[in-house]
């Protein structure tokens, strides 16, 4: 995965030592790509990826003038991760309140698998194992594995502590590998096939 | 250890695997391994799902997203009880708060496609963004002392997309202000 470095957002000025503001423009050019993957992985299609995205931005947008340099990744994940674990809480509670109008807008309106692979280049059915996980399990994997994350990070980014990082990240992926499993048995899975 | 050694913990497998595991959990991990076929399948169940994930390839922006994403500045609502200001100046529109100042270059940069709304927005409507942004929100709050006389008063009955006409040389100019088109989201930093 070719990716921004951390430092990216600086590294428009020439002199490393000068933080030079970049242009909103550029920080759409520079982030967007990474906060709509995430958001893509994360909801599993490109309506709620969208709007998790514009979501980011705008709140990015709002609390730039308390941006401090350095943290700006960080910052983008857990904007994204925030928001994308209020919509799902949110859709759980619609459910409960039962509102027939909304229905639509529940997770569970799949994409086709062509569409998803349009999409995301991601075999579709490893985005309906990720799709299939806990979204708490979901957030830890994706960051994981992903995005590349360190333990410390994604801890950072969740408000969590390591052990709970370690511990969802080892479901996320059992889950995630019973899942694959599930929606393709003839898919060769390691401990069956000695790999 | 004289302890018979147990299996490894679940967590133990799952950071080896991630490569955060310290050089000394690591090395005894290994060796436990060495002798283990229950634990080497369960870290090979893990290495195994980690990949499935790695593969994934970049996901292209849509460029409707792109436009509307660039357009932030001239749609986004700013909280008016935020810290901070925003002011303008010809081609540049800087927000100060508790940190520091930001700016934004309005001029035109290197020629994209399919910005033709950021494009005329961006010409004209500086003014009417600071305008907007913080005299919008001021009235609405501040009833009816400080606000900048500019823009005509908005309703402050929070319909949205509110639509303001405004005048801005040389045109009049009508933009949009309201939560993006998109799930008006909640509740989060």
């Amino acid at each position: 995965m070719s990716e921004a470095t951390p430092d990216q957002l600086a590294s428009h000025g020439a002199d490393p030592d000068v933080w030079v503001a970049p242009t909103w423009e550029q920080v759409v050019r520079d982030h967007s790509a990474r906060v709509y993957r995430l958001a893509y992985r994360l909801s599993g299609n490109a309506q709620d990826a969208e709007d998790l995205t514009q979501e980011t931005f705008v709140r990015v947008f709002r609390s730039l003038a308390s941006y401090s340099p350095g943290t700006f990744e960080g910052w983008l994940h857990r904007i994204t991760t925030n928001l994308f674990l209020d919509m799902v809480r949110r859709r759980q509670r619609i459910r409960f309140d039962a509102l027939p109008e909304d229905t639509e807008r529940l997770p569970g309106r799949a994409p086709s698998p062509e569409q998803v692979y349009a999409d995301t280049h991601l075999d579709p059915q490893v985005q309906a194992a990720l799709d299939a996980l806990a979204p708490e399990f979901r957030v830890a994997v994706v960051l994981c594995d992903i995005e590349g994350l360190t333990y410390e990070e994604i801890a950072a980014t969740l408000g969590i502590k390591l052990g709970t990082v370690r511990s969802r990240i080892h479901r996320g992926r059992v889950q995630l590998r019973s899942a694959l499993a599930h929606l393709a048995p003839r898919r060769p899975v390691a401990g069956e096939v000695g790999a | 250890m004289n302890i018979p050694e147990s299996h490894l913990a679940q967590e133990a497998i799952t950071a080896l695997v991630d490569g955060e595991l310290t050089a000394g959990p690591a090395g005894r991990a290994a060796r436990h391994l060495a002798g283990c076929m229950q634990c080497r399948m369960a870290v090979e169940a893990q290495r195994e799902a980690k990949e499935a994930l790695h593969g994934s390839a970049d996901v292209a922006v849509p460029g409707d997203l792109m436009s509307r994403l660039c357009a932030i500045p001239f749609t986004a609502e700013m909280p008016g009880s935020g810290p901070g200001a925003m002011s303008a100046g010809p081609g540049e529109l800087t927000m100060t708060g508790g940190s520091g100042s930001w700016s934004l270059d309005l001029t035109e940069p290197a020629p994209r496609r399919g910005h033709l709304s950021a494009r005329w927005l961006r010409r004209g409507v500086a003014g009417t963004v600071v305008g907007l942004g913080v005299g919008v929100t001021a009235l609405v709050l501040n009833l009816p002392g400080d606000g900048p006389r500019g823009p005509v008063g908005p309703a402050a009955d929070s319909v949205r997309p509110v639509q303001h006409s405004e005048v801005a040389p040389p045109a009049v100019r009508t933009v949009t202000v309201g939560t993006a088109p998109g799930a008006p989201l909640g509740g989060t930093p």
